[in-house]
């Protein structure tokens, strides 16, 4: 019994050892990509002076790499981080493996909120007021979930059809307003659907990573209780989880997570959806792990779709929610097809 | 033969070759209701219902059109766009809407009954078209927003209309103020390099699009011009590597015709544009050189003004005897029977004003 108990436990051990190894490996890679980002543009700011202009004033590429550079890096990393953990979220507590911030129709609101200021009040004229009302429709949409979710007890079914219903709503109303718009407004729109990172400035930074990062140590908190919501609701309850509560705490977190990455960029849909799952066919699904593993790798898959976006036919820049699609979803075609056994 | 006979003849011989004359040169539907033949901005042959009499127009590009060839009484339907600047569209804003310029209303189309409807070349789609056609209705499209066709569609659509001299009148000023301005600046020692920004953000004006087309006209070199896609997004690095001598941004967004403080929202564009984040490292922001211009003199029948604008930037000493403004308010007056009013581009920049 001693002997199968310590075989138990060192596989265990062996197993987190694994686990926290492939951790490393995407902090790693993330620094690689970091470091890939600030030294590679349009300008012949390269490496080396990318690095001198760290920390060291040296003119104009002090200026790009500061200015420029270090904003898209930064910010692509907090969206990626926040889209991440915020999907992650959203599949344990809904229990559903497709759910994501953009199937749950907040994506959807936030889109809605841009439309409406692009054609109401002049579009670029007013980017924080755009930023402004995608962040308040993004809210508006994630507490219409909470409050159909609270009549109904907190069913993880009526969040999610709440979500699609409102989904198609939102970008039914979208598509009603764009309809009507002039061409210069459908452009505008388009554009704002795509998603882009190169609005970020470091005011932006600041609020988004307020949003995205406040909410990240409770979520922590709870990995537990995430963990233990996956063994049933019923379980979970005898076992001293209050299930409601957490899910309406879980949605409105990771709402404000998901609202602070998207009224900046606009529409970078996959990422919550697929990061979690990449990671969650490599390390399992303790949430203890999984969180912190989803966000890094989020991280790093907008990361990486930036620096190509704005290289591979530069001086195009290819869309930041299409370049996301573009190199997320090969890489899960090809984790889901070596899979041998379920993983969710 | 005498003279008085002599006279006769070349009486006689002249009115006959003034009738022939009159026959092939007056408008075909002249003599009562008959067919013209039209071509539209594909290249295709339309046969036209003649006379026209009831007009649909799907945009404001053929609206304005409309009212250079003094043909605006005869419009039945407008797109439902109009009200935007309905101080500019005056009585026409009241006339029935037909819905979205790119996916009209069949049916209310149907019920106007007119003669023809007047859309952009590509927009509205084909499968439109066909339902337009099944019911009878003409569909001419011709874009009238691009410089270089914009006369010959203007022509076309006056032989159409049976107001030719509207049209020659409207083209031989607008070519003879777009030769002027050509000849003004054939003289520039260079081209400057011009970054054209649409109407979002970090998205330029590429070939193939008229803010491309435009800045050519007006002598200098789109940052732009190797780019494949027409309205292609950027980096803001990019610009600032390739150091445009100028910045125009160009769209909706001038407050309309006779606002109150039109060239407000221009300037706040404009100092939008200064202030981003690392380009002041651009030679254009530097020196002040960074404009705004409204959609409605960009591309459009109006886009001798803004090639006017634009020459006036690229080359403020070749262009000091062109006056922009009076430009524009003379099409005003004399094209649209309206007083001059409202702003079409930002002011001068602080940094270039001082100097």
């Amino acid at each position: 019994m001693k002997t199968d108990s310590e075989t138990l436990c060192r596989g265990y051990h062996a197993q987190n050892r694994r686990k926290m190894v492939l951790l490393l490996l995407i902090f790693i890679l993330l620094l690689a990509m970091i470091a890939t980002g600030l030294s590679v543009g349009a300008s012949s700011v390269g490496p080396v002076d990318a690095l001198r202009s760290l920390f060291k004033d040296t003119g104009r590429a002090h200026s790009i790499v500061w200015l420029l550079r270090m904003p898209r890096v930064v910010m692509a990393m907090l969206v990626g981080f926040g889209l991440g953990v915020a999907g992650s979220v959203f599949q344990a507590i809904l229990k559903n493996p497709l759910a994501s911030p953009f199937t749950l129709g907040i994506g959807s609101g936030a889109g809605f909120g841009a439309v409406l200021v692009i054609i109401f009040l002049g579009g670029s004229l007013y980017p924080q007021m755009i930023a402004g009302s995608a962040f308040v429709f993004s809210l508006f949409s994630a507490f219409l979930i909470l409050g159909v979710a609270k009549m109904k007890r907190a069913s993880s079914e009526t969040m999610i059809l709440t979500g699609i219903a409102q989904m198609f709503l939102f970008s039914a109303l979208s598509a009603f307003f764009q309809y009507m718009g002039t061409m210069d407004q459908v452009y505008e729109i388009t554009f704002w659907h795509f998603g882009s990172l190169a609005k970020a400035g470091w005011r932006e930074i600041g609020f988004a990573a307020a949003m995205i990062l406040l909410p990240f140590p409770f979520l922590m908190r709870r990995a537990w209780d995430f963990n233990l919501l996956a063994t049933g609701d019923e379980s979970a309850l005898a076992l001293g989880v209050e299930v409601e509560r957490l899910r309406m705490w879980g949605v409105t977190a990771a709402s404000f997570m998901t609202a602070g990455c998207i009224c900046f960029t606009g529409v970078i849909g996959f990422v919550g959806l697929v990061a979690p799952h990449i990671v969650r066919m490599a390390i399992g699904n303790d949430h203890r792990l999984l969180l912190p593993a989803s966000g890094l790798s989020g991280a790093l898959l907008v990361l990486t779709a930036d620096v190509l976006a704005n290289t591979v036919w530069a001086p195009h820049v290819i869309p930041i929610g299409i370049m996301t699609s573009f190199i997320g979803v090969p890489f899960f075609f090809y984790l889901l097809m070596r899979r041998t056994r379920e993983y969710w | 033969m005498n003279a008085k006979v002599k006279s006769c003849a070349v009486a006689a011989g002249f009115a006959v070759f003034l009738s022939t004359f009159c026959f092939f040169q007056a408008p075909s539907w002249a003599s009562g209701p008959q067919q013209i033949e039209a071509i539209d901005g594909l290249g295709r042959k339309i046969i036209v219902p003649a006379p026209v009499r009831k007009i649909v127009a799907l945009n404001s590009d053929a609206l304005e059109a409309l009212r250079i060839l003094n043909a605006q009484d005869r419009v039945v339907g407008v797109f439902s766009q109009i009200e935007t600047d309905s101080a500019f569209w005056g009585d026409l804003v009241n006339k029935p809407k037909v819905g979205s310029w790119r996916e009209p209303n069949s049916e209310i189309i149907a019920e106007l009954a007119p003669d023809i409807v007047l859309a952009y070349a590509k927009t509205p789609s084909p499968e439109w078209e066909a339902r337009m056609t099944s019911q009878g209705i003409t569909v001419l499209r011709l874009d009238l927003y691009k410089a270089e066709t914009l006369e010959r569609e203007i022509r076309e659509l006056g032989r159409v209309l049976g107001r030719t001299q509207e049209a020659e009148r409207f083209c031989s000023w607008n070519s003879q103020w777009m030769n002027r301005i050509e000849s003004e600046i054939s003289g520039a020692p260079q081209r400057p390099w011009v970054y054209v920004e649409s109407y979002s953000d970090y998205q330029a004006a590429a070939p193939t699009s008229g803010g491309h087309e435009m800045v050519v006209m007006a002598g200098g070199r789109n940052i732009a011009e190797d780019l494949a896609i027409p309205f292609a997004r950027i980096t803001p690095e990019w610009v600032v590597t390739r150091n445009p001598e100028v910045i125009i941004k160009a769209g909706s967004f001038s407050s309309g015709y006779g606002a109150a403080d039109a060239v407000a929202p221009l300037n706040k564009r404009r100092d939008g544009i200064m202030n981003r984040p690392a380009w002041s490292l651009i030679k254009a922001v530097a020196t002040g050189n960074v404009h705004v211009l409204d959609s409605s003199i960009w591309v459009g029948p109006r886009a001798v003004v803004g090639i006017a604008y634009m020459a006036k930037w690229l080359h403020p000493d070749l262009m000091s005897d062109i006056d922009p403004e009076a430009l524009h308010k003379e099409y005003m007056e004399t094209f649209q029977r309206l007083p001059y009013k409202g702003a079409y581009v930002s002011d001068p920049a602080p940094e270039a004003s001082g100097k």
